[in-house]
């Protein structure tokens, strides 16, 4: 039981962390919060895990749960990849800034 | 110089170019057009021999990439008044003589936009396997952007003030060449093909991209779709 209430406060958490990125990458929002419900389900549902694992050819429904987590954890790395793009953006836009600035100053 | 234009600037990404820089510079200076070189974080002279071969010199204070430099000459051209920008390899690929052609293109189509295409024109020492990879980007950049087109990556083009304001490049690193067609197609503006020269040097292979590379720009292209 402590288990199951344990996981369910960390995939809230994943939820609302879903919910956030939501608004600048929506199709990691979108794969986290269906991710993240799918988890929930088989957190207190650890029957129909077994069930549904068994159709699809994983041994336990316990399984199920750690490839759910493991899913989680790239899509994170997908996210954080995807901000340090952002950023590299940022610094190009910062280092254009500089270059044109310091041209301009040049031919005057 | 072409009737309808009065202030052609060709800007020439350069990283790392120190050995060829001055006689690319000194061509296009010669053939009568401002060269306005984007010296992207070199290490070595590069920037000091554009100068001095007589072009006007933008300078990086760090590496960004090849897309992110055109960016930044386009924009400093646009600043300056030019009436037309044509892009152009740093690495003696291309033949300042044949600016002028693309030049022309704009005028008398009229477009907005002349693409240099190799195909249309020569190749001189392209291998097979590059010529494989080009078709293969060709067909690519034709079912994503619609253009129809025979040479999809390749870095002489011109275009009008106008075209230039249209666009913006995001793409720092490779993937800008499919990046600008896409752009292109956005803009709703014409464009032409114009046959050009491509010559393949041992030098211009050196540094040029490898096949791997190829990839990468795939995972760039995709990787900005998923991202605001």
């Amino acid at each position: 039981m402590i288990g199951q209430f344990f996981l369910t406060a960390i995939l809230a958490a994943i939820l609302l962390y879903a919910w956030s990125a939501y608004r600048k990458a929506p199709v990691i929002g979108l794969a986290s919060v269906v991710i993240a419900l799918a988890g929930l389900y088989f957190v207190w549902m650890p029957s129909q895990a077994t069930w549904l694992a068994h159709h699809v050819g994983i041994g336990r429904g316990a399984d199920l749960i750690l490839y759910t987590w493991v899913l989680i954890s790239l899509l994170m790395l997908l996210n954080l990849h995807l901000k340090l793009r952002a950023q590299a953006e940022l610094v190009t836009k910062l280092a254009r800034a500089m270059a044109l600035a310091e041209a301009e100053r040049g031919s005057r | 110089m072409t009737a309808p234009f009065s202030n052609i600037m060709v800007v020439i990404a350069a990283y790392n170019e120190g050995q060829v820089i001055a006689s690319v510079v000194a061509g296009v200076v010669a053939a009568g057009y401002t060269a306005v070189v984007v010296d992207d974080g070199s290490r070595d002279d590069t920037g000091a021999r554009a100068r001095q071969a007589g072009a006007v010199l933008v300078s990086h204070p760090i590496n960004l990439g090849q897309g992110a430099a055109l960016q930044t000459g386009i924009e400093f051209a646009l600043r300056s008044g030019a009436d037309a920008i044509v892009t152009f390899d740093a690495d003696g690929q291309h033949r300042a003589g044949e600016i002028a052609r693309l030049i022309e293109a704009l005028a008398e189509h009229p477009a907005d936009y002349a693409l240099g295409s190799r195909f249309l024109g020569g190749a001189v020492n392209l291998s097979t396997a590059r010529r494989l990879v080009l078709t293969a980007a060709t067909w690519f950049t034709r079912f994503t952007t619609g253009l129809a087109l025979t040479d999809t990556h390749n870095g002489f083009r011109a275009m009008t003030a106008r075209g230039a304001a249209a666009i913006s490049l995001r793409q720092d690193r490779m993937a800008h060449a499919s990046e600008i067609l896409d752009q292109i197609a956005r803009s709703r503006l014409a464009y032409v093909e114009v046959p050009v020269t491509i010559e393949y040097s041992e030098y211009s292979l050196a540094k040029g991209q490898r096949l791997s590379d190829a990839f990468a720009i795939l995972l760039d292209l995709f990787a900005r779709r998923m991202h605001r």
